[in-house]
């Protein structure tokens, strides 16, 4: 042997990193879930793309309007499945995140609207509706702590916990506020910085791409998102490596019902008002998201850009269908069979390779 | 045999063939577990096993399958802590009760069941919970995988593995037992644990790799090796200690012995 062994590896990396662009991109696209989903997003956005073209009056996808309203719909939804996209990765659910997103929201709106942060009083506080969020944000955190402290304590699934936690939550928000809606129009510059508009851009899905890129580099650039690959993947490896897994679990938890709570002050800011009952199913539309987007319901898989595809492709059928006029019941049976589709294909991925 | 193990107090144990000048034994063993008990609920693990290994030695641990042996080599890790008994690093009392304090004794293990992520990049298996970050806890991924190209070019050299950035998943098992074998030995200090570290790996890389169990031994590094191998024991061993049903039957050195009494005590136990 005339090469020693690490010049051999050496070389064989620098070969493989000097690939052309279009090969790299082609081994991504087969050998990466989100590169599998990324091409189906794309052609998807070219079929409607042409659509709209051909058929400007009857399918208005390309309409401004349309534009506007979808984007500005994403990041509620976005920004909670980064969250449970997190703690997939970890090896844990959390169900619970739909009753937060309405819990946490109606908390924030009574706190800052019981300090003056309603924008039609007098002399509204400015302070008031970040207080609001504040609180919100840290409750959402620490029920996070609550929900991983009893399934790691009890040693149960965080599918039950969750399951527990979502029902208590629901039941919670009527009995801390009732059933009907709550008024949330909050005080400059809480409105703006949350809800303002700049053409097609809303301030909700700037936001989103924040969340997007900041989680981007906690996961896939920082020492404690290798921890949650680890602890997802192989718990039992991780311990033997020297990871705490519960310490390491209670953050994802955090971080979840942290973004259920975002997701909710955000959303109830685009719309001014909130319905006590308006996250409810959010939590399963969130984990399909990310399963969409690549990730395993066993932990260990799954990446940021493959969340952020998945939430824009079940936006983008939600559009379609609303463009074609087609009645609710089909958003459900597409977004359904787009899971069992996505997960067929990983899997189909992951097989080929091995 | 209560005899062949009444003469082998650590204190007046000395390695064979020890290194010259500065490294003979002088006092307490590198590390020592006095009469340790571990419980898995009634299950009785390990029974008063008593336990050392020398400065600059290489222990053979050998058994039958469900003698306790990965059992130790886990309490010494510090990932399994005994139910009762006393471990000792140089002499000094010492809990091992976590990864952390085993690793502040200088202990790395190659775990009988490989402890990799499947799902995770070689490199980023090899760094696993000892991530080299710049500020913030940020990686430097290009550090790592430099020094990943460089492990696993050295260690034990793997066959066909030429890409750090692979799924580990994807490797063969041999592969995937090079990779845990190459982490242990480039995060070890004093002392290795090597759990039926051979059990995938070819002809070759066994031989490889017991060639650097030696090579560490010269280094003044000591491994205590888990095998069923009796020859592959028997080549690179000072010292070997049979257990059986949790407790300690035989011990001898390796002048003091031959395989064929060491097939005789792993076979009658
Ligand atoms: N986590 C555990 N819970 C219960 N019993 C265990 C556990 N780990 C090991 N054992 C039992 O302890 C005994 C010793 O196991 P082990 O140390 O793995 O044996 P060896 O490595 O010598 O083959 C076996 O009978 C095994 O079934
Ligand atoms: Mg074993």
């Amino acid at each position: 042997m005339s090469l020693s062994h690490a010049e051999h590896i050496r070389q064989a990396v620098a070969a493989h990193n000097a690939r052309p662009i279009p090969v790299k991109l082609a081994d991504w696209v087969r050998t990466s879930p989100e590169g599998g989903i990324a091409v189906l997003f794309m052609v998807v956005q070219i079929a409607c793309i042409a659509g709209g073209l051909l058929f400007p009056d009857s399918f208005r996808y390309l309409l401004q309007a349309n534009i506007a309203v979808t984007l500005k719909s994403i990041a509620p939804l976005g920004l909670m499945a980064l969250g449970v996209g997190v703690l997939m990765i970890a090896g844990e659910y959390d169900l619970s995140v739909g009753a937060l997103y309405s819990f946490l929201s109606i908390v924030a709106a009574t706190v800052a609207n019981s300090l003056n942060g309603d924008i039609g009083g007098d002399h509204p506080s400015w302070a008031a509706p970040f207080i609001g969020l504040a609180l919100a944000l840290v409750l959402g955190g620490l029920i996070g702590c609550v929900h991983s402290a009893i399934t790691l304590r009890f040693n149960i699934p965080s599918f039950i916990t969750t399951l527990g936690g979502m029902l208590l939550w629901k039941g919670a928000t009527l009995l801390y506020h009732g059933a009907s809606s709550l008024r949330f129009k909050p005080s400059e510059p809480f409105a703006t910085i949350f809800g303002g508009e700049y053409g097609v851009i809303h301030a909700s899905i700037v936001w989103f791409a924040i969340f997007a890129v900041a989680f981007y580099l906690l996961l896939h650039r920082h020492r404690l998102g290798n921890h949650f690959y680890a602890v997802g993947g192989n718990r039992n490896a991780a311990v033997a490596i020297g990871i705490k897994p519960n310490r390491t679990k209670t953050i994802a938890f955090a971080i979840a019902g942290f973004m259920a709570a975002f997701s909710g002050v955000v959303a109830a800011t685009r719309v001014g008002s909130i319905q006590p009952g308006g996250g409810l199913g959010m939590e399963l539309q969130a984990i399909a998201a990310c399963v969409i987007g690549g990730a395993a319901l066993t932990g260990g898989r799954g990446s940021i850009l493959g969340v952020v595809l998945g939430t824009a492709l079940v936006f983008t059928i939600q559009d379609i269908l609303l463009l074609l006029r087609a009645p609710g019941f089909y958003f459900d049976m597409f977004v359904g069979t787009l899971i069992v589709v996505a997960v067929i294909m990983n899997t189909a991925i992951r097989r080929s390779r091995a | 045999m209560k005899d062949s193990l009444r003469h082998f107090s650590p204190q007046a144990h000395v390695p064979v063939d020890a290194p010259t000048g500065g490294l003979a034994p002088i006092g307490a063993p590198l590390l020592e577990a006095r009469n340790i008990v571990k419980r898995y609920g009634s299950f009785v693990a390990l029974d008063d096993m008593n336990f050392f290994i020398g400065r600059a030695e290489v222990v053979a641990l050998l058994g039958d399958n469900g003698a306790g042996k990965s059992t130790l080599v886990k309490m010494m890790s510090g990932i399994n802590p005994p139910t009762s008994g006393e471990i000792f690093v140089n002499g000094k009392r010492t809990e091992l009760n976590s990864r952390a304090a085993s690793e502040r004794a200088g202990i790395e293990t190659i775990y009988q069941d490989i402890a990799l992520v499947d799902a995770m990049s070689i490199t980023r298996n090899i760094f696993m919970g000892r991530e080299i970050t710049t500020r913030l806890g940020f990686l430097d991924l290009r550090r790592m995988e430099e020094v990943a190209v460089e492990i696993l070019g050295s260690a034990v050299q793997i066959s066909g593995i030429d890409n750090p950035r692979k799924e580990v998943g994807f490797l063969s098992g041999g592969q995937k037992q090079a990779v845990a074998i190459a982490r242990a030995v480039y995060f070890k200090r004093n002392i290795l644990l090597l759990d039926e570290p051979t059990s995938a790996l070819s002809v070759r890389e066994t031989e490889h790799l017991l060639g650097y169990v030696r090579e560490l031994k010269s280094d003044g590094t000591s491994s205590v090796l888990v095998t069923h191998n009796l020859y592959h024991a028997y080549m690179v061993c000072d010292r070997f200690v049979v257990m059986s049903h949790g407790t300690k039957v035989f011990e001898a050195a390796k002048q003091d012995t031959s395989i064929e009494e060491l097939t005789d005590h792993v076979i009658r136990t």
